[in-house]
Formats: structure tokens, C-alpha cells, sequence
């Protein structure tokens, strides 16, 4: 079943509309959410926390409708990573955690025992007795990321979860995630293309409140083919043309040589060669490709 | 219980409680015992709802409301009382301090020595603490939820100065005479047997268990 998003408007009350008529289908599995700072990414997920009444369009989840009626059913089945997060300060990771447990009404002994289980998978069971402001960004983060799985949740939103983690700690996460997907839902939303690319089947990607893309990763990858192109160069005026001209995803020296490759709707009118798309690279055509 | 304690009270917080109180009980002149009372009341309301001000927008301020709106609303109402009670009983415990320390630092004459001295005065000193109970309750569930409707602390803080320095004036007197809030300051001194600033106490009573009533509503609509 999973969340259906049918013609959903957010409008603030400054006018501003942050979702404009967006459709959505989220299935069982990991799903992510891609997009620029200001896509509305966060409203979003505001509005599926229920958080943020919509303007207007409906969203069920498992064929329940977000409705004041049905809210406080929809709230048990959620679990919430937001963006930012600052958790009790004066309380220590176990407390913190304890805290969160009680107050999302799971017996004592049930959260207990999944603070310990999360508390070794996310390597921060050393750290259980240091209080939460003598934590780094990263483990904080980490903290964060279990108090929104301690409910065992049917539909999982977790917002730049890998914000501030090292290589290993965001595989770590990265995994854990895709665990905890089985029989799930999970919306996963990052700037970071990278962790989509190793954790998603499936993404949307959104712009200016719209959805630029829903579907297959695969199928977006299909749609990049032929545009992704490298050139090498000596001269730098030439690179200078180059990102003038096109939407430069990466450019490394090799040697003393330029390595840049970049993004081309039509084939550039240059010396350069065709090459596999990344999912960043899909991103930024599909991101800045003309209607 | 443990956890909400240090949510709650946290040092900063105690600190400056301490400090109001042992900088008031320095600075507030008293003569007679029988004012200690009405020069403690009024500051301890100040200190009631500064200090209760943030009980639940603290979970604002730390971007915390939305993962609490995810919890069911009955532990969350829970705990916010929880909050309020922790917080009132540690104003009351300060301000029971604060009436020795009067004693202390202003060497007050104890008012009826020559009748029945100290008996009086733990009479009066227990009349105080269930006036100034009241006094704490009142002013920091009043500050909490207008914190909580306007979802800043500042403004839980600004209303109620607002509403203190009405009350808490001979204009407040004269207008509302023992159903003022601040009734037990504006008392008959010399009269113990007066107890109709009891009124005034009844109308906290009152407007307090209304606040509580009306916070779990203003919670739900605003998170």
C-alpha cells in the first residue's frame, strides 16, 4: 500500500507556495527524495507527519486519509527525523532516549531493550552515559535517528540522516535504513546523491514545489544516457568556455590535462566523449534540462 | 519523574531562582515579621512566571514539537504537568528559603512577640506558604499557556508583567479589593483574624484550573 499523494497544494500564509499540485505514489521499501535547498522537500514531509495541514489534495497512508478523525492513528504509525534536532542537553543518551520512549507510550521493557539493539548498531553504546550536549554533530545525529525508529514505525521519514557522519558511520546508517525498510516504508531525503545511489530503488526528485521526476532509479539513469559527456584540455580558456556553456558535474586534473565532464542535452560541437551517467549527473540534467 | 527533573529544573535555572531570592531577602527592607509576606509575594510571582515561561516552548526553541506532536496526546499533557509540578514545588521550597533568609539578613521584630510569640509567627509563616502556592501556581500556569499559545516564551513573560503590574497596584486594589490576585499583599496588616484576601486565592484557584483545562486544546491546535 505505502502513502499516496494526490494533487497536494502547500500555500503559506505569505503566499508562498512551497508544494504546488504534486502527485505521489511512496511504495514499501526505501524511497528517496531528492532535490535543491527551497524544493520543498521538508514541507512535505511536514505535511506527511502531519505537522502542516495541506492547502488543498489528499494524502493517505495504508489507505487511511490524513484527516483530524484519523491523525492521532496516522501519528503511531510514524516515525520522524527532521533536519534539525536538538535533544535534551542535560539528559544522557540512555535518558534521552527513555525519555522519547515513554513518551511515545512503549513499555518499559519493550524500549529498553531496542535502545540497546539500536544503541550497538549505530556504535554509540560507549556512549550511552555522556550527556547529549558533550555529544559531536554526527552522534547527535545518530541519537536522533533512534528515538525515530523506537516505535518500530510502519512509515519512516528521516531527514538528511547522514548530515555530519564520517565515510563509515553513513554506510553504517545507510545500512541500517535499508534494514529497517523490510516490510516498510521509508522516505529518505538527502542532498547527498551518494546515499541515495546506495541505499534507493526508487526516488522522486523535486523542484520549485514540483515533481521532476517519480520512478525507477534505473529509468532516470536511462534518461541521462547520451547526455553525459567528458572532455580533456590543456587550455584554460577553453575550460572556462566549457563551464560557461554546460552544467560541469565534476572536473579533475589528470596529469596536466583538465578532466571535466558535464551535462549536454544536444552533442556539444566539441572534441570530447560519451559517458555513463551517475545519478548525480541524472540529477542535474533532469534538474536543468528545458521543458 | 527523574528525567522531567532535568529538563525542568536545569542549573541556569536554579541558579537565578537562588539568586532572586537571596538578592530580594538582601535588598527588600521588612520591620516587622508580618510584612514578610507582602514583601515576598509579588517578586516570587515575577520569579513563578519567568521560570515556568518555557515549561513546554522549550520543546519549540530545541525543534523538538515536531517529533512530540508524533507522541500520544495524554503522555504529552503528562508530561508538561509533570514539568509544571517539579518547577512549582521548587518555587515554593525557594520561597519558603527565602522567608528565613528575610529573617536573616533583615533581622525583622517578630510582630505579637509579647502575646504568643512564636507560635504566631509559624502561623503566619504557614499562611504565607499557602498564599504564595497559590501566588506560584497561578502566575506559572498563566505564563506557560500563553507561552504555549503564542509559541514564545517572551511572550508568556510579557503578558503576565503586564497583567502583574495591573494587579499589583493600588489602581488593582481599589478596583478589585480581595478578588485581586495579589489580595493576600493588600491585606489588613494588623488585622490576622482578615481572611477575605482568601478570595482573591479562590479566583487564582480558579483562572489556574481553567488554564490547565484549556492547555491541552492550545497544545493540539498549535503543537
Amino acid at each position: 500500500m505505502g502513502i499516496k499523494i494526490e494533487d497536494l497544494t502547500v500555500t503559506f500564509r505569505n503566499k508562498v507556495t512551497a508544494v504546488h499540485h504534486a502527485d505521489l505514489e511512496i511504495p514499501k521499501g526505501i524511497f528517496g527524495l531528492l532535490g535543491e535547498n527551497g524544493a520543498g522537500k521538508t514541507t512535505l514531509m511536514r505535511v506527511l507527519t502531519t505537522v502542516l495541514t495541506p492547502t488543498s489534495g489528499t494524502v493517505t497512508l495504508d489507505g487511511m486519509f490524513y484527516s483530524e478523525g484519523n491523525f492521532e492513528k496516522i501519528r503511531r504509525k510514524i516515525g520522524y527525523l527532521p533536519q534539525e534536532i536538538d535533544l535534551y542537553p542535560n539528559l544522557s543518551v540512555q535518558e534521552c532516549l527513555e525519555y522519547m520512549g515513554d513518551l511515545s507510550g512503549i513499555p518499559r521493557q519493550t524500549y529498553r531493550e531496542r535502545i540497546q539493539y539500536y544503541l550497538e548498531k549505530t556504535r554509540l553504546s560507549e556512549h550511552r552515559r555522556k550527556k547529549m550536549k558533550q555529544l559531536s554533530g554526527g552522534m547527535k545525529r545518530r541519537v536522533g535517528l533512534i528515538q525515530a525508529l523506537l516505535n518500530e514505525p510502519e512509515f519512516l521519514i528521516v531527514d538528511e540522516p547522514t548530515t555530519g557522519l564520517d565515510p563509515e558511520e553513513r554506510i553504517r546508517i545507510r545500512n541500517l535504513l535499508v534494514d529497517f525498510s523490510e516490510g516498510r516504508t521509508v522516505l529518505f531525503s538527502t542532498h547527498v546523491v551518494e546515499d541515495l545511489a546506495a541505499t534507493c530503488n526508487r526516488l522522486a526528485v523535486m523542484k520549485k514545489g514540483k515533481f521532476l521526476y517519480s520512478g525507477n532509479m534505473k529509468e532516470l539513469l536511462e534518461q541521462a544516457r547520451g547526455h553525459v559527456w567528458i572532455c580533456k584540455t590543456k587550455e584554460e580558456g577553453r575550460a572556462r568556455e566549457l563551464e560557461k556553456n554546460y552544467h560541469v558535474s565534476s572536473k579533475q586534473y589528470a596529469g596536466d590535462e583538465l578532466q571535466m565532464k558535464f551535462i549536454s542535452q544536444t552533442p556539444p560541437q566539441i572534441e570530447c566523449s560519451s559517458c555513463e551517467a551517475t545519478l548525480e549527473d541524472a540529477y542535474i540534467y533532469l534538474a536543468n534540462r528545458e521543458p | 519523574m527523574t528525567r522531567e527533573m532535568k529538563i525542568a529544573l536545569t542549573f541556569q535555572k536554579q541558579a537565578y531562582a537562588v539568586f532572586f531570592a537571596v538578592m530580594l531577602s538582601l535588598v527588600r527592607g521588612v520591620a516587622y515579621s508580618n510584612e514578610i509576606g507582602i514583601a515576598l509575594e509579588a517578586p516570587m510571582a515575577i520569579l513563578a512566571f519567568t521560570f515556568c515561561a518555557d515549561t513546554y516552548v522549550q520543546e519549540i526553541a530545541g525543534k523538538r514539537s515536531e517529533i512530540w506532536r508524533l507522541c500520544p496526546e495524554k503522555k504529552r499533557m503528562h508530561s508538561i504537568y509533570r514539568r509544571m509540578v517539579i518547577q512549582v514545588m521548587f518555587l515554593l521550597a525557594v520561597a519558603a528559603a527565602s522567608y528565613g533568609l528575610v529573617f536573616l539578613f533583615q533581622k525583622p521584630s517578630v510582630y505579637g512577640m509579647e502575646q504568643n510569640g512564636l507560635e504566631s509567627e509559624i502561623y503566619r509563616f504557614f499562611v504565607y506558604l499557602a498564599a504564595v502556592a497559590v501566588t506560584i501556581g497561578f502566575w506559572g500556569l498563566l505564563s506557560n499557556l500563553i507561552s504555549c499559545l503564542f509559541r514564545n516564551m517572551w511572550a508568556g513573560i510579557g503578558g503576565c508583567l503586564a497583567l502583574w503590574l495591573v494587579t499589583n497596584s493600588t489602581i488593582g486594589d481599589r478596583i478589585l479589593g480581595p478578588w485581586n490576585l495579589f489580595s493576600y499583599s493588600f491585606r489588613e496588616l494588623e488585622d490576622s483574624g482578615d481572611f477575605s484576601w482568601i478570595y482573591g486565592k479562590v479566583v487564582c484557584i480558579g483562572i489556574g484550573i481553567m488554564a490547565a483545562a484549556v492547555l491541552p486544546e492550545i497544545i493540539r491546535k498549535r503543537g
